[in-house]
């Protein structure tokens, strides 16, 4: 009786939870389909996806998307790498930073960038395209970085890398052979998780790209949905289907990860 | 000149001394064990001889090089560990290989030398397996491989035998000793397992403290200890205070009955010193050459199977002896009274107490 009843309290939670969440979505979706009158059609998807400013700016934020990977990659791996193998005790410090992008929001560093590579500045990287391309991967990485070095850390805990890196090294291996043979194919699973959060989280930012005036999908998301009836309940259908992709991938890498888990001791 | 010579190494942390003069000469092709209890700074000497740690105080040479300033990949030492390392997204082949890729050998150079090293830990056909596919013994051969794949000119093993269970340890020490004299690779073994140091050895140094205890053939450490420490830290081993009554005939009184030993004492009469006896040397029948004979009272009788363990108490001290076991033995009762027979050369004299 007992069970009974709380299974009957699950399914209602979980009813509740697919009514608030799915709803919405449901709505919108519906609604994207209505652009010709009277009948249901993918139309707006059409209009979306054949314009020119779409591709432009979802290109361009492929672009960036792809850049913050390889630079969060390039950081991030050695970093944690090191952390673990020489200075376990700066872990909780190191673990403290990466958290602090999500204690303070991207406006604070888009105007702390501002205000320091502006084109009066020092080191003015705002003054031209390329570098401004260059500071919004760096604030970009910065954003991912709680995602991709907890991604990271935790594909390296399953690894013995202190006893690895000195078999390496009996071997002649340098460490940069090191973390590029042995250590990167370890946890690349870990960064494959970690690279698809960074790419949703890249595709859909608005104000670092708004703010540094770069023509990227969430300005472009923002300017149809002042501007447009139809297109943006498309453009948001498109961006939550990319998200859940990238979840869904996230899910799948992770499986085959555990699948391939097999403890090195016996 | 020796081929590995350690001169006066010395390794400290802060205010903890963990190895203190350490002088020791391999010769080419030597196997050598460092044998301990854990702590001991044994594993400590290797990890300087390898590169991962660097001596406070000391010499190192490889072939009359000072290798003590080179870095761990430019020793050109192979190591074998007790956690196995073997990269774990790399196939056997791929492991095995690893050392001549990073030196850039020829690809048919290195898939030739692979095939050596895989018939030599007789694995053949496993060199597309992954070392998660592999048994701890199959891992720990690989290890080995790869290590012995660059040619070494030192091969280090740090405790490679703890982590498998009994029977593969025994094989693969085995295997390791004939793979190491067949290519007569000079060889350290870190192990606190006498019975492995003892049987694949040409020579045991015998650590304590950070200090070596004795260096000495398998045959001379057992029989012939020459500290306390290695008396009793390899093998089992009786000890008996006795007092000396006769130093001139080499007399001595335990629990009120008399040893005489062939050889005079060194000790005034009326010292206490103590005496050491392996429990294979005591018998409960009379040999050819058992002149000695204490008395005592059963306290124990284990069987394990190929031996027959006896503890028993001569006065206030315990004697454990080992007896093979034969079917016609007569069965030995708990609280009996037995006579045990040992000959006086086989006595080790640990000194004063």
């Amino acid at each position: 009786m007992n069970t009974m009843t709380s299974r009957i309290w699950s399914w209602l939670v979980l009813l509740v939870a697919i009514i608030y969440f799915g709803l919405p979505l449901l709505g919108t979706f519906e609604f994207s389909l209505r652009m010709l009158r009277g009948t249901y059609s993918f139309e707006a998807y059409r209009v979306v996806l054949a314009d020119p400013q779409f591709q432009a700016t979802f290109g361009y934020s492929l672009l960036m998307a792809c850049a913050t990977i390889v630079m969060g990659v390039v950081l991030v791996v050695p970093t944690a790498y090191w952390v673990r193998l020489k200075l376990p005790h700066w872990r909780p410090i190191i673990e403290f930073i990466t958290l602090l992008p999500l204690v303070i929001p991207a406006i604070v560093i888009v105007f702390g960038y501002i205000r320091l590579y502006n084109t009066s500045s020092w080191l003015p990287l705002t003054g031209t395209a390329w570098s401004t391309d260059l500071l919004m991967v760096c604030g970009y990485t910065t954003l991912a970085l709680p995602y991709l070095y907890r991604a990271v850390d935790t594909g390296l805990r399953s690894l013995d890398i202190a006893t690895l890196t000195e078999a390496a090294e009996s071997l002649g291996a340098s460490k940069f052979t090191l973390i590029w043979r042995i250590i990167l194919p370890n946890v690349s699973v870990a960064i494959l998780s970690g690279a698809f959060l960074t790419f949703a989280i890249v595709i859909g930012e608005f104000v670092l790209a708004a703010l540094l005036n770069r023509p990227a999908f969430g300005p472009y998301m923002q300017l149809m949905g002042a501007n447009r009836a139809y297109e943006p309940a498309a453009l948001a259908v498109i961006a939550f289907a990319l998200t859940w992709l990238c979840m869904g991938l996230i899910q799948l890498v992770n499986r085959r990860q555990r699948h391939l888990a097999v403890p090195q001791h016996r | 000149m020796a081929f590995l010579e350690l001169e006066h190494l010395h390794k400290h942390y802060a205010t903890q001394t963990v190895v203190q003069d350490f002088n020791l000469n391999v010769e080419q092709g030597e196997f050598i064990s460092f044998l301990g209890p854990s702590g001991c700074g044994k594993t400590t000497v290797l990890r300087m001889i390898a590169g991962f740690e660097t001596p406070s105080a000391g010499q190192i040479r490889i072939d009359g090089h000072d290798v003590v300033r080179l870095k761990p990949n430019q020793r050109n030492i192979g190591m074998v560990f007790q956690s196995y390392a073997l990269f774990p997204n790399l196939t056997v082949a791929q492991n095995i290989g690893f050392g001549l890729s990073v030196a850039r050998q020829p690809k048919t150079q290195i898939k030739q030398t692979v095939q050596e090293m895989l018939a030599l830990i007789k694995l053949a056909d496993l060199g597309e397996r992954y070392p998660f596919q592999l048994s701890g013994g199959q891992q720990q051969r690989v290890a080995l491989a790869r290590a012995l794949a660059i040619q070494p000119k030192v091969l280090l093993l740090d405790e490679p035998l703890s982590a498998l269970d009994a029977k593969i340890r025994v094989a693969l020490r085995e295997d390791i000793r004939a793979i190491q004299r067949s290519l007569g690779i000079t060889t350290i073994f870190v192990t606190h397992d006498q019975e492995e140091a003892l049987s694949i050895s040409d020579r045991i140094v015998v650590m304590n403290q950070g200090h070596i205890e004795q260096v000495d053939t398998p045959l001379a450490i057992y029989n012939q200890p020459s500290t306390r420490f290695v008396a009793s830290f390899v093998g089992a081993l009786n000890i008996l205070n006795a007092t000396v009554s006769a130093p001139e005939q080499g007399m001595l009184q335990i629990e009120n009955q008399t040893l005489q030993l062939q050889q005079p004492l060194p000790h005034p009469m009326g010292t206490t010193i103590q005496l050491a006896l392996r429990p294979e040397a005591l018998s409960l029948t009379p040999k050819e050459n058992t002149d000695q004979t204490l008395v005592g009272q059963v306290q124990q009788v284990q069987f394990l199977g190929s031996v027959l363990r006896v503890q028993l108490k001569a006065g206030a001290q315990n004697l454990v002896l080992d007896q093979f076991n034969q079917p016609q033995l007569i069965p030995i009762q708990v609280g009996q009274t037995l006579k045990v027979y040992f000959a006086s050369n086989q006595v080790l004299l640990l000194g004063a107490g």
